[in-house]
């Protein structure tokens, strides 16, 4: 793989206004993006996995601010750009496909108008030539008959097909970076498998960058490369994707590793849960965010936020149990490496 | 798990389910959606029987006329000796004790101007079980079983987070001490680390309490977790049932072996080597099911009979039925 940066966010800060007080959405979240790369942004609700992406696409709303970092996409720092220099990269160089398929197309305006609508706006083309390449793009999504389908409106369109467009139109404008936030949750398992099949395939057509975002494991370790696990606002590990399944190092992961039941081992073992609830970031905890819920946490996690420990050249992990003072701790989450069913 | 028991609680007999649209300006031409059409199943005392299937398959529809909410359209449910689909309102009362119901939303099926106490009080005070008191330690009781503190019995649902209110719901739905519960979608809208959390409650309570479960999901890893046997549904029709591991291990219908074939698994070597089996297309609308088969539009082995003949269901060994002219 090529090792061209494309995208370098660093200490990445937002937060929200409300008026009860500051809620710290992402508390300074740093990673880089190579070309062609696809990564995975797990985490749960609230753990500031979507805002991370909206940060880079310069979509938050009111009362949502990024208040410190920087969001480097080829060199150029995102964050600084004024919403006219963001508009002609969004859509354009950046592309976002959105959880719901049905709330987020336009239920007045036909498919085809509104794939057409992005690209007669960044690209040079007439009415029709944009027409035909609005067609060509339903077909490379696997919409049966795109001539006669560009003309229908969104609620002629199932859910699947509907995430298609959305797809379709995401890629019209051949982005170098596609954010893909929960793209199938809210779509049926025959449907998704459709969805992350189209999305492998076209990420090795037109060689995009993805950030997925997903609270399913079973999704990251079909599509990513590269996986980032969320908590509380800040990275509590990084790494290749066999790195965070078959090697992790944190104990948020070891819990959702564990939590979740498998399909492929089958058999009636007990769950083993994560106790308790996510933090509230109106008040975010002194130390690590996870400690309160941590079955290994010690005396310092509760008072400071642990720094990045290094498990191997792009494996880290926010925890003090990788400090050489902390006790070891060898756990079994159940997956294991080579196996193939 | 309980298979000591060998007792049916609840049989499901031919049920069908359709609801009418009206078309026209006035009206007048009626079409049906067939959303539970000609379904058949058991479940043994103390048993849980996964439902699964695709949104619109009709599994929650078919959960929902179980516990009445709906009237058949035709069929019967016996639940313990008598038939109770086609009963009315007064007949059927002290039945709504015995069976209960834990919905998916946790947001939306608690009463937000009531506080814990009540919603779960509510049911105690309908049946007349409890007053005073007495209603009051029950609440507690409640309470502290789904693993809340009882001491929240005052306060209101938008106090609680997602999976404290999932709880409620369980509490609310034990408070009558019923016999068996249908649980439609209980854990989908909770968060990953907080669904074990539901999941082990549910077997804690059916081991303490011998409940007897209606597990309706489309996460099926998750069903096979919970179930003792497992039915896959498509489109108003129950395609396979069978004991879950076998289900798992030997499905029979080119439907449940495509449904899971579909699902990622968080393992990526296994993520890698496994073949998956893509379905080309949508499930079809249930105004206009295909003739024959219905899953014939997107199955891959769909043969010319499959559009003529309507495949029964056939047992395929040891209780393992499975509707497909394959077989």
């Amino acid at each position: 793989m090529k090792n061209e940066k494309l995208l370098e966010v660093k200490d990445l800060k937002t937060s929200f206004f409300t008026h009860v007080g500051e809620v710290k959405a992402i508390r300074g979240v740093s990673f880089n993006l190579d070309k062609g790369e696809a990564i995975g942004i797990v985490g749960e609700s609230g753990s500031g996995k979507s805002v991370t992406s909206l940060s880079v696409m310069r979509l938050l709303q009111f009362p949502g601010k990024i208040v410190g970092g920087e969001i480097l996409f080829r060199g150029q720092d995102l964050a600084k750009k004024s919403e006219k220099e963001m508009q002609a990269i969004r859509g354009n160089e950046i592309a976002m496909i959105f959880q719901d398929p049905m709330t987020s197309l336009n239920p007045v305006y036909t498919i085809g108008n509104q794939i057409m609508e992005a690209i007669i706006r960044h690209q040079d083309l007439s009415k029709s030539q944009a027409k035909e390449k609005a067609i060509e793009m339903l077909r490379l999504v696997g919409i049966p008959s795109p001539e006669k389908r560009v003309d229908n409106y969104p609620h002629e369109f199932s859910g699947g097909m509907r995430q298609r467009a959305m797809i379709a139109m995401a890629l019209s404008c051949e982005p170098s970076l596609l954010i893909a936030d929960e793209p199938t949750t809210a779509l049926d398992v025959t449907i998704q498998a459709q969805i992350l099949e189209l999305m492998k395939d076209l990420k090795e057509k037109i060689n995009t960058s993805i950030i997925l975002i997903t609270h399913d494991l079973g999704v990251v370790a079909d599509v990513c490369s590269r996986i980032i696990v969320m908590y509380g606002g800040l990275i509590m590990e990084e790494g290749a994707t066999e790195d965070i399944f078959y090697n992790p190092k944190h104990p948020y992961t070891w819990g959702l590793l564990k939590s979740i039941p498998r399909l492929d081992l089958g058999g009636k073992k007990r769950l083993i849960p994560i106790e308790g609830t996510p933090p509230d970031l109106l008040k975010p905890p002194k130390g690590c965010p996870f400690a309160a819920r941590c079955p290994y946490a010690m005396k310092v996690c509760m008072e400071h936020i642990p720094p990045y420990y290094s498990v191997d050249e792009k494996h880290r992990s926010m925890c003090w149990l990788l400090d050489e003072r902390a006790p070891r701790v060898e756990v079994d989450t159940g997956v294991q490496r080579g196996r193939t069913e | 798990m309980s298979k000591k028991n060998n007792e049916i609680l609840i049989e499901v007999k031919n049920l069908k389910k359709y609801f009418p649209i009206r078309k026209g300006f006035f009206g007048g031409h009626t079409q049906y959606v067939k959303a539970v059409d000609d379904v058949s199943f058991f479940i043994r005392k103390g048993e849980t029987l996964g439902l699964v299937g695709e949104s619109g398959c009709g599994k929650s529809t078919t959960g929902r006329t179980i516990i009445r909410l709906y009237k058949p359209t035709d069929g019967e449910v016996v639940f313990g000796n008598a038939e109770i689909g086609h009963m009315n309102e007064k007949e059927l009362h002290p039945f709504r004790k015995r069976i209960q119901m834990i919905f998916q939303d946790p947001y939306a099926s608690l009463n937000t101007r009531m506080t814990v106490g009540d919603i779960i009080g509510e049911a105690l005070d309908i049946h007349g079980l409890a007053s005073g008191k007495e209603r009051l330690e029950i609440i507690h009781e409640l309470l502290a079983k789904v693993g809340l503190n009882p001491d929240h019995a005052v306060r209101y649902p938008h106090e609680f987070s997602g999976g404290q209110r999932q709880r409620i719901g369980i509490a609310r739905a034990l408070a009558v001490r019923p016999e068996f519960i249908i649980c439609d979608e209980p854990i989908s809208a909770l968060d990953v680390s907080i669904q074990a959390q539901v999941v082990n409650m549910l077997e804690d309570l059916q081991a303490e309490l011998g409940l007897t479960y209606l597990f309706i999901a489309h996460d099926l890893s998750m069903v096979r977790h919970i179930s003792d046997r497992v039915g896959v549904m498509y489109l108003g029709k129950l395609v396979e049932i069978a004991d879950s591991e076998e289900l798992y291990q030997h499905p029979a219908h080119p439907y449940t072996k495509a449904l899971l074939s579909s699902i990622p698994i968080p393992d990526p070597d296994i993520s890698k080597a496994k073949k998956r089996i893509i379905l080309e297309g949508d499930v079809p609308s249930p105004l206009n099911p295909p003739s024959g088969c219905r899953f014939r539009t997107r199955c891959p082995y769909a043969m010319p009979k499959c559009a003529e003949v309507e495949p029964p269901m056939k047992d395929v060994g040891g209780g393992h039925m499975a509707a497909c002219h394959l077989l």
